[in-house]
């Protein structure tokens, strides 16, 4: 029935609206506003988000000093999160390029790890794409 | 009245959860990587896990150096093992033999740069395994090789059966493979009637319809560096392939040596660090985009710069990208316009 009445009687709605109303709108308002200004520009990690095999393992937040250790398809790999980054530090493959990939700190970095089937890609609130051709 | 208002408030900014499933598996010794976007999410792991259990079917049938199962080999496999022999014919299942009939089209269009027939040279060269090391090169076997010309032609394919006149073709079509599975997996949705999605296998990928209200957006890894270097739309029915130097490769001697492999030297090719092509949807009678995708970024790669054009244009690819060893980036000029770079300072030459 409110809603009807805003519809056709915005004025008398809007009059009998309490300070209390007002503030809860303006501070929704506020809040949508501050939200869509830090989460959709930018472009800064804010997560890592990582799988193993075809599961998705786990989601961190890169606001931490943390050490994870994993178990893949070859054996023992060690994902490191500080400050924002996140890397390969150990891994149990041959060529290493997973750890050679180094830091990764922003949204849409990938390092994927074949031989073992471990893979991190980093999650901001904007994804520049669907799929990396990699 | 406040309680409705801030039940409104929330259901507006705690609102639309998108209708997309995403799934990733290792297959073909890679990533693959399915999003379907606009059915349920029961519907879109349904489909999705047909698409995985038929591309774990096609790696059986065509794994080109391990028993798949046991010590059985795969029909590859099986057909390498008769070639190598010198034995007689082999019969092959349809699907095989039209794709070694449509390889051996491609390898001639290619002049022979596109060429699954040189898998002897690729285990040479160690690249016939899960993990790479370096190896040192023998250059006997190499040269020997080189001098015996495994191609495609060699092939003699009448009604589903297979011989060779060249005892040293070994049949790898891991250049081919995963470009036939994005085909399959496509016709398999569209038989479906899923109208939305996108796979990728390995760093080839095709879109079916869109992301929501906006086209299926495609990062291209950067060469050197753990990021995309260019975002681009990937519009209904078209592929995208990028080769590279940088997923599959050994150093030895502060030097790279990657899988893709020069047939008229015996040596990896070393004047390029990535090349990407992007197919448009192709007429139903043709070779699809899928197999285009994944075929056709290797002529590009191994060619000498003055002929990569050429080397396009055989396949009416107007769309490509290369990466070069120096890391100058050279752009057709159709595919200028499609790309947004992720750094606005790069620096590119249009090719004419």
């Amino acid at each position: 029935m409110l809603v009807l009445n805003f519809l056709h009687y915005p004025k008398q709605l809007i009059n009998k609206l309490l300070m209390g109303d007002w503030l809860i709108i303006i501070l929704s308002l506020v809040g949508i506003f501050y939200l869509f200004q830090s989460l959709w520009t930018n472009e800064h990690a804010a997560r890592v988000q990582i799988s193993v095999g075809n599961e998705i393992y786990a989601t961190y937040s890169l606001n931490q000093q943390r050490e994870i250790h994993l178990h893949g398809k070859l054996g023992d790999a060690v994902i490191s999160i500080s400050q924002g980054k996140a890397r390969f530090s150990q891994s149990p493959c041959n060529t290493q390029y997973c750890v050679h990939q180094g830091w990764l700190s922003h949204a849409g970095q990938v390092a994927i790890c074949l031989p073992n089937q471990i893979s991190l890609e980093l999650l901001g609130e904007r994804k520049l794409y669907d799929s990396l051709n990699y | 009245m406040r309680y409705l208002l801030l039940f409104f408030t929330f259901l507006l900014t705690g609102c639309f959860k998108e209708p997309l499933y995403h799934s990733q598996s290792y297959v073909f010794g890679t990533l693959v990587d399915i999003s379907i976007y606009g059915e349920t999410d029961e519907r879109a792991r349904f489909l999705a896990n047909n698409i995985l259990a038929d591309f774990q079917n096609l790696h059986k049938q065509l794994h080109a150096w391990k028993p798949v199962s046991g010590n059985k080999l795969s029909e590859l496999g099986e057909l390498n093992a008769a070639i190598s022999a010198g034995n007689q014919a082999v019969k092959v299942s349809p699907a095989l033999a039209n794709m070694l009939l449509d390889a051996t089209d491609l390898s001639l269009k290619s002049n022979g740069l596109f060429n699954p027939a040189i898998g002897h040279l690729i285990s040479t060269w160690g690249f016939q395994r899960d993990e790479f090391s370096a190896v040192n090169v023998n250059e006997t076997a190499v040269k020997n090789l080189l001098h015996a010309q495994p191609r495609m032609t060699d092939l003699v394919i009448k009604a589903n059966f297979i011989y060779s006149t060249n005892p040293t073709v070994k049949l790898d079509l891991g250049g081919y493979a995963k470009g036939y599975a994005l085909d399959i997996a496509a016709s398999y949705l569209r038989k479906e009637q899923a109208k939305n999605a996108l796979i990728n296998i390995g760093g080839n990928v095709i879109a079916l319809g869109k992301h929501g209200d906006n086209p299926w957006r495609v990062g291209i890894q950067h060469p050197r560096a753990p990021t995309a270097i260019a975002t681009l739309e990937l519009a209904d029915g078209w592929a995208i392939g990028t080769s590279g130097d940088y997923q599959r490769y050994f150093m030895l001697n502060g030097q790279r040596y990657c899988h893709i492999i020069d047939p008229r030297t015996g040596y990896p090719a070393q004047q390029t660090q990535s090349v990407t092509v992007l197919v448009p949807p192709q007429a139903s009678s043709k070779t699809q985009a899928g197999v285009l995708s994944d075929v056709v970024s290797k002529p590009i790669f191994i060619e000498t710069a003055a002929n990569r054009n050429a080397a396009a244009q055989a396949f009416g690819i107007e769309n490509f990208m290369v990466i070069d060893a120096q890391a100058a980036i050279f752009v057709s000029a159709k595919m200028v316009n499609k790309l947004h770079w992720t750094d606005a300072g790069v620096k590119f030459s249009t090719l004419p």
